[in-house]
C-alpha cells in the first residue's frame, strides 16, 4: 500500500541528501555547507521518524510504486544512519574547519569532502530502503566508490595505499555478492516467472519457501563473503585497520558506525528469504562460526597494536562478529542482542574515533606510547576516550554490556546453531568471554596509558570549547543511560525487527 | 530461423570464446594488450547478449549489449591506454605466478566453476542455462588474476573481468538482471573506473611506481 502519508517522508529521505549533494558543489564559504549539511541530516531524521510512526502503525511500508521497502529492520538501520550522521555533521564543524585553518586541506576542496559525504549518506539509505536486492547491491558498490576518496582525503603515501587497497578488495568481495544476487534472481524467476520485481523483498518474502534449496544456499554463500568483506569479517578484514587509520576521523566513525552496520543488514535481508526454504541452522552456523572466528582473532590483534586508531579497527572486528554470533544463534535475544549491540557499537565507536580525531590534532601522532597525560592536556577529549574505551571494552555501567551479555546468553542458552551438544555450547561461552577478557585488558591497558602520565614537553595543554564536543557528550551520555533504560519507542522499533529477524 | 538448440550451441560459443579472451589475459605480460583482449571479451560479451536477445525477444538486453559495447569495448579500455601511456609502463614485470602455473590454476578453477554449478544447471529452463558454469569461472579467473598480477592496471582490468563474467552470469541464468540494476551496475563499473584510472595517477605521482607490491608502507 502506497499511500500519501509515507510518500512524502521517504522522499525526503531520499532527496535531502541528493539535493544537499549537489548544493555542496557549488556553495562557497564552509559557513554555508556546514549550514546545508546539518539541514539535510535534520530532514533525514524528521523523516526517519515520520516513517518509524508509520511502521508501527502498518508493520511494513512500500512506497514509490513498490520501489521502497521499509519495515522495523530497516527503521533501525535508518534511526542509526541518521544519529550517528548527526553527531559526525556536528563534529566536521570545529575538526574541518580546523583542517582548513592549519592549511592541511585548500578550503575549495571542502565543498568536494561535502559532496562525497553526502552521496556516501544517499548510498547508504538506497541500500536501507531498497526493495529490490539488485538496487541493495548497486547502491552498497556505490558506497565503496564515495568513500575511496573520503578515506584518501589527506593524499598522503599511506592515504593513497589504504584508499587503493579498499576500492579493490571491497570491490572484488561485493562482486562475488552480485553472483550472489545473480543466483538468487535465477531461483526466484523459476517460481515468479515475473522478470522486473523478481528481486523484490516483496515479492521473495511471499515465494521464499517454494524456492530451491540448493540454488538458495549457493546464494547466500556468495552473499555473505561479499557483503563481509563490507563488514570485516576475518578473513576478509585486511582492508579495514589501513582504512580506519588513514581517513579523517569522521569519516572513519561514519565508516565503523554505518556503513559496517548497513553491509550487516544487507546480509540479514538475505538471510530472511534464504532460512524460509533452507535450514536456518545453514546460515546461522555461518554467521556465528565466521562471528566468532572474528571476535576472537581481532581480540588478539588488540592486544599487539601500537597505534590507537588501528586498535579502534580491530575493536571494530571484533564487536561485529559479537553481533554476527548474537544473528547467529538467533530466538528472540540473540536477535535483540545483536541488533541493540550493533546500535550501541555504532555510537561507542563514532565517539572512539572523535576522541581519537582531537588526540591525533593535537599529538600529531598516531602512536600510543607517545601520547600521554591526556587527563592534563585534553581533558574533554580525554575523557571521551575514556567512556569509548570502557565502553568497547564491555564494562557493566555502559550499553555494550548489556548486549554482549545478552548474546552470550542467548549463546548458553540455546547453544550455536547445528547439531552441536549442550557441551559445545559451553566450551563456546567459555571461549567467548576469553576473547572478551583479552580484547578488554588491551583495550585498557592501551587506553589508561594514553590518559594519565606526564604530557610530552612541548604539546600546549588546554581544550578549548566548540561545537565538536557536543556529540561526544551526547554520545557519553546515551552510551551509559542506554544500559539503565532504553526509550520506549526505541525498545518497541528493536522488539519489533527482532520479531522480524526470528520469523522463520 | 534459429532453432532452439542451435541457439543454445550459439550462446555457449560465444561464452566459450569469453572464456578463452581470459586466458588470454592471463598469458599476456604486455598491459597494453591486456587491455586489448579485455576490449575483445567485451565484445563477445555484447555479441553473445545480443544473440539471446534475439532468441528471446526480450528486448531490454539489446539496451545493455548496446551499454557493454560502448562502455566497457570503446570508453573503459580508452581510459586505461591513457592510464597506461602516462605511466610509462608497458610490460607486467612482477608476476606472484608465473605464466604457465597461471594457466595450470585457471583451467583447474574452471573445473571448479563447473563442479560447483553443476547440481543446479538442471533447475534452469532457459536456453542459455548451460553458460552459468563459464561465467562463474570467469568470475573465478578474474579473482585469481587479482591475486597473482601486482600492477594496477591488470589488477583493475582483472574486476573488469569479473564483472563481464557477472554480466555473462546474470545474461545466462535470467536473461538478464531488470533494466534499472543493470543500469546501476553499468553506472558502478564505469565509476569504479574513472576512480581506478584517477588513483593510479595519484599512485604514480606518490610511488613513482604502479607495482602495489610498494604499497607496503601499512604494516602491522
Amino acid at each position: 500500500m502506497s499511500d500519501f502519508a509515507t510518500t512524502i517522508p521517504v522522499s525526503l529521505l531520499l532527496l535531502a541528501p541528493l539535493i544537499a549533494g549537489g548544493l555542496s558543489m557549488v556553495l562557497t564559504g564552509s559557513r554555508w555547507l556546514h549550514v546545508t549539511n546539518l539541514i539535510s541530516i535534520g530532514t533525514l531524521i524528521a523523516a526517519e521518524s515520520m516513517i518509524a510512526r508509520s511502521v508501527f502503525a502498518q508493520g511494513s511500508v512500500t512506497a514509490l510504486g513498490e520501489i521502497i521497502y521499509i519495515d522495523a529492520l530497516s527503521s533501525v538501520i535508518l534511526f542509526i544512519i541518521g544519529t550517528v550522521g548527526l553527531a559526525c555533521s556536528l563534529y566536521m564543524r570545529s575538526y574541518m574547519d580546523e583542517q582548513i585553518a592549519c592549511g592541511v586541506i585548500a578550503s575549495k576542496r571542502l565543498n568536494l569532502f561535502f559532496f562525497l559525504f553526502h552521496m556516501f549518506l544517499l548510498a547508504m539509505v538506497v541500500a536501507t530502503v531498497a526493495n529490490s536486492l539488485g538496487v541493495q547491491w548497486v547502491a552498497i558498490e556505490a558506497t565503496t566508490l564515495a568513500t575511496t576518496f573520503l578515506i584518501a582525503f589527506w593524499r598522503r603515501r599511506e592515504s593513497l595505499e589504504a584508499g587503493w587497497k579498499y576500492l579493490i578488495l571491497c570491490s572484488v568481495g561485493i562482486s562475488l555478492a552480485l553472483f550472489g544476487v545473480v543466483l538468487l534472481y535465477y531461483s526466484s524467476l523459476r517460481v515468479l516467472g515475473d522478470v522486473s520485481s523478481a528481486l523484490n523483498i516483496t515479492e521473495l518474502q511471499q515465494v521464499a519457501d517454494q524456492l530451491d534449496a540448493h540454488i538458495l544456499k549457493l546464494a547466500f554463500v556468495f552473499l555473505f563473503v561479499g557483503y563481509g568483506t563490507k563488514v570485516g569479517l576475518v578473513p576478509m578484514h585486511s582492508w579495514l585497520p589501513d582504512a580506519y587509520t588513514e581517513a579523517p576521523a569522521p569519516v572513519a566513525a561514519m565508516l565503523a558506525g554505518v556503513l559496517e552496520t548497513v553491509a550487516v543488514y544487507a546480509i540479514l535481508r538475505c538471510r530472511g528469504i534464504v532460512d524460509q526454504a533452507v535450514p536456518p541452522d545453514f546460515t546461522g552456523g555461518l554467521l556465528a562460526g565466521f562471528g566468532l572466528v572474528s571476535f576472537v582473532l581481532a581480540a588478539f590483534f588488540i592486544l599487539l597494536q601500537h597505534n590507537y586508531k588501528r586498535l579502534f579497527a580491530y575493536s571494530s572486528i571484533e564487536h561485529m562478529g559479537l553481533a554476527m554470533v548474537g544473528f547467529g544463534v538467533g530466538g528472540p535475544i540473540g536477535n535483540f542482542g545483536g541488533l541493540f549491540h550493533l546500535v550501541n557499537h555504532a555510537f561507542a565507536k563514532s565517539l572512539a574515533f572523535f576522541a581519537a580525531g582531537n588526540i591525533h590534532r593535537r599529538f600529531k601522532t598516531v602512536e600510543i606510547d607517545e601520547v600521554r597525560g591526556l587527563t592534563t592536556v585534553l581533558p574533554w577529549s580525554a575523557l571521551a576516550l575514556l567512556i569509548a574505551g570502557l565502553a568497547l571494552a564491555a564494562l557493566p555501567p555502559f550499553a555494550l554490556f548489556s548486549s554482549e551479555m545478552q548474546i552470550v546468553t542467548a549463546l548458553g542458552s540455546s547453544g550455536p546453531p547445528g547439531a552441536w551438544t549442550n557441551q559445545g555450547a559451553r566450551f563456546l561461552v567459555v571461549i567467548l568471554l576469553l576473547g572478551s577478557l583479552i580484547a578488554f585488558a588491551g583495550l585498557l591497558y592501551r587506553i589508561t596509558g594514553m590518559a594519565w602520565g606526564i604530557a610530552p614537553k612541548d604539546i600546549v595543554p588546554g581544550e578549548q570549547w566548540s561545537v565538536g564536543h557536543v556529540p561526544i557528550i551526547l554520545l557519553g551520555a546515551v552510551l551509559v543511560g542506554f544500559c539503565w533504560a532504553l526509550p520506549p519507542p526505541l525498545r518497541q522499533l528493536f522488539e519489533a525487527a527482532s520479531t522480524l529477524l526470528a520469523k522463520r | 530461423m534459429i532453432t532452439p538448440p542451435i541457439g543454445s550451441q550459439l550462446v555457449d560459443l560465444g561464452s566459450a570464446l569469453l572464456l578463452l579472451t581470459c586466458f588470454g589475459i592471463v598469458a599476456q605480460r604486455r598491459l597494453s594488450a591486456c587491455v586489448d583482449l579485455f576490449a575483445l571479451q567485451s565484445v563477445f560479451l555484447a555479441l553473445t547478449a545480443t544473440l539471446v536477445a534475439f532468441l528471446t525477444g526480450i528486448h531490454h538486453i539489446y539496451i545493455a549489449a548496446a551499454l557493454t559495447v560502448l562502455i566497457k569495448a570503446i570508453v573503459i579500455p580508452r581510459i586505461l591506454k591513457k592510464v597506461i601511456e602516462r605511466l610509462n609502463v608497458k610490460r607486467e614485470l612482477v608476476m606472484n605466478i608465473n605464466v604457465p602455473a597461471s594457466l595450470l590454476i585457471c583451467g583447474a578453477l574452471v573445473m571448479v566453476a563447473f563442479l560447483i554449478t553443476q547440481p543446479i544447471i538442471p533447475f534452469g529452463h532457459l536456453l542459455t542455462r548451460d553458460s552459468l558454469a563459464i561465467a562463474l569461472a570467469i568470475v573465478l579467473i578474474g579473482f585469481f588474476t587479482m591475486i597473482a598480477r601486482q600492477k594496477a592496471v591488470t589488477q583493475m582490468i582483472a574486476f573488469l573481468v569479473m564483472e563481464n563474467g557477472l554480466f555473462l552470469g546474470a545474461t545466462a541464468a535470467t536473461y538478464g538482471m531488470p533494466l534499472i540494476v543493470e543500469l546501476g551496475v553499468f553506472f558502478d563499473v564505469l565509476v569504479a573506473a574513472l576512480i581506478a584510472g584517477i588513483y593510479t595517477n595519484r599512485l604514480q605521482d606518490a610511488f613513482d611506481s604502479v607495482d602495489t607490491a610498494h604499497l607496503s608502507e601499512l604494516k602491522e
